[in-house]
């Protein structure tokens, strides 16, 4: 019996070896590419965030300097932190509009029947022209428009004037987001497409069943279609927040870039600088996930 | 009871009627604020030199013209980028596609060890941010350069090596839509093959491969429209050497900044403006058309990525 066992074990074992061996060989030019330029890349990043890098005409020369880096980039450099907050002011409402733009537009469009797919053609072509410079191309676009003008004379708006007694901070934002709406708007292509694609695949009987029940439309919204499509909600969050970051619209890039250039000495600052941020968009992509994922499973017993 | 029941449901049917129309007039409204910049930069594009300073006309020009689009060519070396960003592209997007292709295969066809690891990895290596993997990138291929002694820096190589080992742009959506799209085959399709000697290899390329001939399609699009996109990558590693569209018209931006700095609104800045958009919309027009010919496949590719949850 035992010996027995010991036969299968070793089957196992031969048939898992091969299915390694298969498997490895596919994965193997990935793996490779993955450990040479963004695992090792990854962990060199942290490292030459701690020096400083010359270049000479041997190569590079590291040198190890403390946590004088980070003290250049919090307290002597004048662009950095004042960078960092301008991104953090973009990224945190410009997600959230486009999560529950996307969210809308995706529930309105399941709503209809004709004319779905040529408005879904619309809503995802700012995926296939969306580039650096079409965006900055846009940004100034709007100026030339005076759209500026347009948003300064929401001012004169009850509401808007309501919101700027309690808040003038929150009203600013409000405005600020509205004066690049086409901007954020350009970003829910793709979160569209994930939402409508989830949205079709509730089963329909659920939502009867509610019906039977005599839940309302706004019950069936808020207790069975949004609970359903909230791993979704999350995938769409992680990726704009991802896909918002590569983009010229992102102060922290430009000085990323321009200490880059930089190679007399700018590189040990620029990985420091990279390497604050990369923590600050994993910090955010972290909050994402915690508001995000399902409850349920902490609820169960 | 019964007539009265009937006039509810008319009433009904007239109050759904009303929200369709309400629906309808939403979402078309909210497309043209989509398209509002592409209409800008195709009004601008056709205006002349009177009808872009005259302050009256908004939209659509009084005397239109091409020298807008002229001058923008001229500038950009149309003929000359326009073909450099096309082999460029579609050279990154061809060993890309073959590398997601690759990889999809060997996660949906076997189960080897730490495959979940590696699955993991692969959306990690999406979510990392592109500058802090640029520094060391960059450190590295000077270095190699260095030590081989002939430029890698300028050339296209390393975009090319990257791409070949599964690292360029959103490398790991390209993975995801193979990944679902071979788990759609069935497996006794690769049984019935090895059964008659086939290696995994060949299973690869003479089984999953010819399926899959309108997946490559997909995956290859979206890898070009990308690479074709991509600056920031492009921008440290090839920097001008090679004259691409998108990088060009970065130049050609900031080219035209310094001639129209501070001075919002006015004649001059406005003129300039005429140009950047037209040298943007000469940009974006073959990804355009291609989107005009493919945009079911497009739309349909985000859709196989299967991260919508099974």
């Amino acid at each position: 019996m035992a010996k027995r066992n010991k036969l299968q074990n070793k089957k196992i074992t031969a048939y898992q070896r091969r299915q390694n061996k298969k498997g490895y060989k596919f994965m193997l030019p990935w793996i490779i590419g993955f450990m040479l330029f963004t695992a090792f890349p990854f962990l060199a990043t942290i490292y030459l965030s701690f020096t400083e890098v010359r270049q000479t005409i041997l190569g590079f020369s590291i040198k190890f300097i403390g946590f004088n880096n980070y003290f250049m980039a919090f307290f002597e450099n004048v662009d950095f932190v004042p960078n960092l907050l301008g991104y953090l002011y973009m990224i945190i409402p410009y997600t959230f509009v486009i999560l529950v733009v996307s969210f809308i537009l995706s529930y309105l469009l399941n709503k209809i029947e004709h004319g779905r797919g040529l408005l879904r053609t619309i809503y995802f072509l700012p995926v296939i022209i969306m580039s650096g410079p079409v965006m900055s191309q846009i940004l100034d676009s709007a100026s030339i428009a005076g759209e500026g003008e347009i948003v300064r004379n929401f001012t004169d708006i009850f509401i808007v004037q309501m919101i700027f007694s309690y808040s003038p901070k929150f009203a600013r934002l409000l405005l600020s987001v509205f004066d690049q709406l086409s901007l954020i708007l350009w970003f829910t292509g793709i979160p569209i497409i994930l939402f409508i694609n989830g949205l079709q695949k509730i089963n329909p009987s659920l939502i009867e069943a509610a019906k039977i029940d005599s839940a309302n439309g706004w019950q069936i919204l808020w207790k069975i279609t949004i609970p359903i499509i909230k791993p979704i909600a999350l995938v769409v969050t992680i990726f704009t927040i991802a896909n918002l970051g590569a983009f010229s619209t992102n102060p922290v890039y430009d000085l990323i870039k321009k200490a880059t250039e930089n190679t007399s000495g700018g590189l040990g600052l620029a990985s420091t600088f990279a390497w604050i941020y990369s923590v600050i968009v994993l910090i955010l992509i972290g909050l994402a996930f915690l508001i995000l994922k399902n409850r349920d499973e902490v609820r169960r017993p | 009871m019964n007539e009265n029941k009937f006039i509810r449901l008319i009433k009904r049917e007239k109050f759904s009627f009303f929200l369709k129309l309400c629906i309808y007039f939403v979402l078309i409204s909210i497309s043209f604020v989509y398209l509002e910049p592409i209409f800008r930069m195709i009004s601008m594009a056709f205006m002349s030199t009177t009808d872009v300073i005259d302050p009256s006309i908004d939209w659509i020009p009084h005397n239109p013209s091409i020298n807008n689009i002229k001058v923008a060519s001229t500038v950009l070396n149309l003929k000359k980028t326009l073909f450099n960003s096309f082999w460029f592209s579609a050279l990154l997007a061809t060993s890309q596609t073959i590398v997601s292709a690759l990889t999809g295969f060997a996660l949906s066809r076997f189960k080897f060890k730490f495959k979940n690891f590696w699955i993991i990895m692969i959306i990690v290596a999406f979510i990392i941010p592109m500058p802090l993997l640029m520094i060391p990138r960059l450190m590295m291929f000077i270095s190699f350069q260095n030590i081989l002694g002939f430029n890698l820096i300028g050339t296209p190589i390393p975009q090319v090596l990257m791409a070949l080992l599964g690292q360029g742009v959103n490398s790991t959506i390209l993975i995801l839509i193979f990944y679902n799209f071979f788990n759609l085959i069935p497996y006794s399709l690769d049984e019935a093959a090895m059964l008659d000697g086939a290696s995994p290899s060949q299973v690869f390329w003479k089984v999953a491969m010819k399926i899959s001939a309108s997946t490559v399609l997909v995956v290859f699009l979206f890898s070009f429209v990308w690479n074709w996109n991509e600056t920031y990558v492009t921008g440290t590693l090839v920097r001008s050497s090679i004259d691409l569209l998108p990088s060009k018209l970065n130049m050609f931006d900031s080219a035209f900044e310094s001639y129209a700095a501070g001075s919002r609104g006015t004649a001059q800045f406005r003129l300039n403006e005429a140009y950047k958009m037209s040298a943007t919309l000469i940009s974006i027009t073959p990804l355009l058309i291609l989107y005009a010919f493919v945009q079911k496949q497009f739309i349909q590719g985000v859709e196989n990525t299967g991260i919508t949850g099974e």
